[in-house]
């Protein structure tokens, strides 16, 4: 009887359960809200500035948007654990300031690696102390903040370091013309944690210990390696981003990833993650963070004074984050005149 | 030693056996010596022996707090046992995991549900057995999903559905299919059943009689007697963490084991429900609309116990929700205590002296980190008033009185509300709305899960509450409650009401077959 039952349920099935995958993980996620708030900016944008499109401005966009884009992918997979980093822009720093001075000693690949090295160990110190010591990840995070800063310092206490034209070339030059390679580097990094994140059991189970953690552990997986693995990973993704604006800028700073930190958090507010955890999109945040690094230029153009980019970015968070939670008011409303 | 007494057991730690190989006679599959847990002072568990024989389901039976699920968990890996043994097959369990335990073939469906609400069902069906670095395709894991759900007959779940958007019950489903998956050799169900309507436990125990059937075995740990009369082999009575009694099937009557996991002689009661004694009407709605409710009229009458039957995911959870205002809500007319409203919002239900006891103790009833008293007061917080110690000694009276009628166990209004076991945190979120002038009183199953002698307190409890003239709307899935307690039932079908049931036809067949979408013929 259960033969002849499963028989004829699982015919019809596949094809019903086929349609439409991807667009209901995509507003699962919150990533509509973001994607459509992208591309709304994207055209404002190319109607005030039709000078976007050409090469040396796409070229400036892309390496503007991408370091922050780059770090806001880190946000989110803390957050998608359900922490938060505050330390990320502090990670940041030391990550720039390392590759920076390391490539005046050694081979560019053994900068890039000891940088990577560095945005790992710094995510695993902390990934210890919140899987493992099960302390908070707002307060182990602000207190790591400050030795990464000061070690950030202490590595380079002023601008500089071995940067050379080349290596601007290789990060934030053209890989063929209109084709900034900063893109294609965000790309391969974004394509990769998506593959990570959707298509292993690993990244599933990210997702899972940020929605319930109890669940998880009472289904018998280990969810403080889980989140010990995204802090890691989340510090050398950090660390990309890290590199590439040390490489755009052409120079190391022990300063430069502090503006970091709240553009990161901005970012994976905007693209509709949840902080509880559980909950965010690799596409909507990476549109979330160039819609908000392009504000600024985008005032530039428009000859509207910078000091409102943060006013405009503000009211761009209100909108998106808010018109999900309006449109479901309205349905509910016009469901119920229907009814 | 126990491995010296098991010496013939079959080989271990293979989950699938072909069918024809196992022995005739009994053989013991698991065997717990002495477990002993304890949680600082608390001793949960304290000497616990038990065994669980090849193809048969052993039911344990106990009061909340009686120390059933930590058993349970203990079993399942989820608790670490602090001394003790077990072992299945003669092999030593390893405690503490629960990846442990189901590689041996133990696999648990816990109370607390353990499943990830913004999962998939099929994630949450197949994640569990997937190495973390394995590839993971959500095309084939719904595939092996709706496979999986239409072998075990549950066509009606969407493999796709994140688990956060099924019902109560629905869920309970899905976890227990997870630990269907893989043909388990011990399955525990830990109060599996306390969210399902009768056709889901007639589905359980279709379920059971094919594990069994093959050589499986079940540990059924529930506070329903009537299922476990039907579905048990044998039984253990757990009382205050030690083993108070065993049983075997046919051989015991309700009464006996009540009073034995109570410890002193107590029935299995019903109250009548107290004669009305006016025709105020407490609170009446017509073609009342929200999300999942479409068009309910009734009216409960003052003193008036009005029950909701139905099956799960059919209206009821939204009707109370509504009525509360918890879920925004229309309707063409709309009275409290004869004053008439247009809707209204939480805030507002408390001040026309509605009390709501939700579904969701832990999610939407308690401040878990809180305590006792402040829990008790939270309708009553007002923004201007002192809080904390002199709150909570100028409000003692009442406190200590709520504390007492409903015999609620606890260290004093001080403690934290979360270290209560399940049926006291009830009482809690029942107790708060007592000797406050209240109206109607919206109750959405205050008895799951609960213990019998907490339910027999808790029912005296409405009883009481309708004797002083409150209308108490009860929405039950324990169809025994809305027969013997209840003046009136009403029964939800697809958000509607489909079946008034009073006086002579308030039967038991008559809830159930209404809340199948069968009108009787009056």
């Amino acid at each position: 009887m259960s033969v002849l039952a499963s028989s004829s349920a699982s015919a019809p099935a596949p094809t019903r359960l086929r349609s439409g995958g991807g667009m209901v993980r995509l507003r699962r996620e919150g990533a509509i809200a973001p994607v459509s708030a992208f591309i709304v900016f994207l055209l404002v944008y190319v109607i005030i500035n039709p000078e976007l499109l050409t090469r040396f401005q796409l070229q400036t966009a892309a390496n503007l948007v991408v370091p922050l884009a780059l770090v806001a992918l880190g946000q989110l997979i803390v957050v998608l654990v359900g922490g938060i980093d505050i330390s990320i822009g502090a990670i940041m720093s030391l990550c720039n300031v390392v590759f920076a001075t390391q490539l005046e000693a050694v081979p560019p690949p053994v900068a890039i690696l000891l940088s990577l090295g560095v945005g790992l160990g710094c995510g695993l110190f902390n990934g210890l102390l919140v899987a493992y010591g099960g302390l908070p990840a707002i307060a182990v995070t602000l207190a790591s903040a400050f030795i990464f800063g000061s070690l950030a310092s202490e590595v380079l206490d002023r601008p500089g370091g071995g940067l050379t034209k080349e290596i601007y070339l290789a990060t934030s030059g053209e890989l063929v013309p209109f084709l900034p390679v900063s893109l294609v580097y965000l790309a391969i990094v974004a394509v990769l944690l998506w593959l990570l994140l959707q298509r292993t059991a690993l990244g599933r189970h990210i997702y899972g210990v940020g929605s319930n953690m109890e669940s998880v552990r009472a289904a018998g997986l280990n969810a403080r390696l889980t989140k010990l693995i995204a802090f890691g990973l989340a510090g050398m993704v950090t660390s990309v981003g890290a590199m590439m604006l040390a490489a755009s800028t052409v120079t190391g700073d022990p300063r430069s990833g502090d503006a970091y930190l709240l553009s990161s958090i901005a970012a994976v507010a905007l693209a509709g993650a949840a902080f509880t955890g559980g909950r965010g999109s690799i596409i909507g945040t990476v549109l979330a963070a160039c819609t908000l690094g392009l504000i600024g230029n985008l005032l530039f153009f428009a000859g509207i004074n910078s000091y409102w980019q943060y006013v405009i970015s503000a009211l761009i968070i209100f909108t998106v984050v808010g018109l999900p939670v309006i449109w479901s008011k309205i349905a509910f409303a016009v469901k119920g005149a229907r009814a | 030693m126990t491995d010296a007494q098991l010496g013939t057991a079959g080989p271990a730690q293979i989950p699938f056996q072909p069918e024809g190989e196992r022995p005739a006679r009994p053989e013991a599959l698991l065997v717990a010596t002495n477990l002993v847990k304890s949680y600082g002072p608390v001793h949960a568990v304290q000497g616990v022996s038990f065994q669980c024989n090849k193809g048969e389901v052993l039911a344990l039976v106990g009061e909340n707090g009686a120390g059933k699920s930590t058993v349970a968990k203990m079993l399942a890996g989820a608790v670490a046992p602090t001394s003790g043994s077990i072992a299945v097959n003669g092999e030593p369990l390893i405690s503490g995991s629960v990846k442990k335990s189901r590689q041996s073939g133990v696999r648990c469906a816990f109370q607390e549900l353990a499943l990830v609400a913004d999962w998939t069902v099929a994630e949450n069906l197949s994640l569990p057995d997937g190495a973390p670095h394995h590839r993971f395709s959500q095309k084939k894991s719904v595939a092996a999903a709706a496979e999986l759900l239409g072998t075990l007959d549950l066509p009606h779940i969407d493999p796709r559905a994140t688990v956060g958007s099924l019902s109560l019950a629905d869920r309970q489903l899905v976890e227990i299919a997870r630990a269907l998956a893989g043909g388990p050799e011990l399955l525990i169900l830990d109060e599996a059943s306390s969210a399902l309507t009768p056709p889901g436990v007639a589905w359980l125990f279709q379920r059971i009689r094919e594990l069994t059937a093959e050589g499986g075995s079940v540990i059924y740990v529930s506070h329903r007697l009537g299922e476990i009369a039907e579905i048990a082999d044998r039984g253990a009575v757990l009382r205050d963490g030690k083993v108070a009694g065993e049983f075997v099937r046919g051989g015991w009557t309700d009464d006996e084991l009540v009073s034995l996991m109570a410890g002193r002689e107590a029935a299995r009661f019903f109250p009548d429900p107290p004669p009305r004694i006016t025709d105020d009407v407490a609170l009446s709605v017509s073609n009342l609309k929200s999300d999942g409710v479409h068009g309910i009229g009734l009216s409960i009458g003052a003193g008036e116990i009005l029950g909701v039957g139905g099956l799960q995911g059919h209206g009821q959870a939204e009707l109370l929700r509504a009525l509360f205002g918890a879920a925004p809500a229309t309707a063409d007319s709309w009275t409290i205590a004869g004053r008439t409203i247009s809707g209204t919002t939480p805030v507002r239900s408390v001040r026309y002296g509605v009390g709501y006891v939700p579904e969701d103790r832990k999610k939407e009833g308690l401040a878990l980190e809180m305590s006792v008293g402040e829990n008790l007061l939270v309708p009553w917080f007002k923004a201007y008033q002192l809080g904390g110690r002199p709150l909570l000694s100028r409000e003692r009276g009442w406190i200590s009185g709520i504390l007492d009628a409903l015999s609620v166990r606890t260290r004093g209004p001080k403690e934290a509300a979360g270290s209560l076991s399940g049926g006291n945190q009830q009482k809690l979120v029942f107790g708060r709305w007592m000797d406050r002038s209240r109206t109607v009183i919206l109750l959405h199953d205050p008895t799951r899960g609960i213990d019998v002698r907490a339910k027999q307190e808790l029912y005296a409890a409405i009883v009481d509450l309708a004797k002083q003239g409150v209308g108490v709307l009860w929405f039950s899935t324990e169809v025994e409650e809305l027969v013997h307690v209840c003046h009136r039932v009403v029964v939800l079908y697809q958000g509607a009401v489909i079946d008034e049931l009073e006086g002579e036809r308030l039967t038991g067949d008559a809830v159930v077959g209404a809340a199948m979408g069968l009108r009787a013929a009056a």
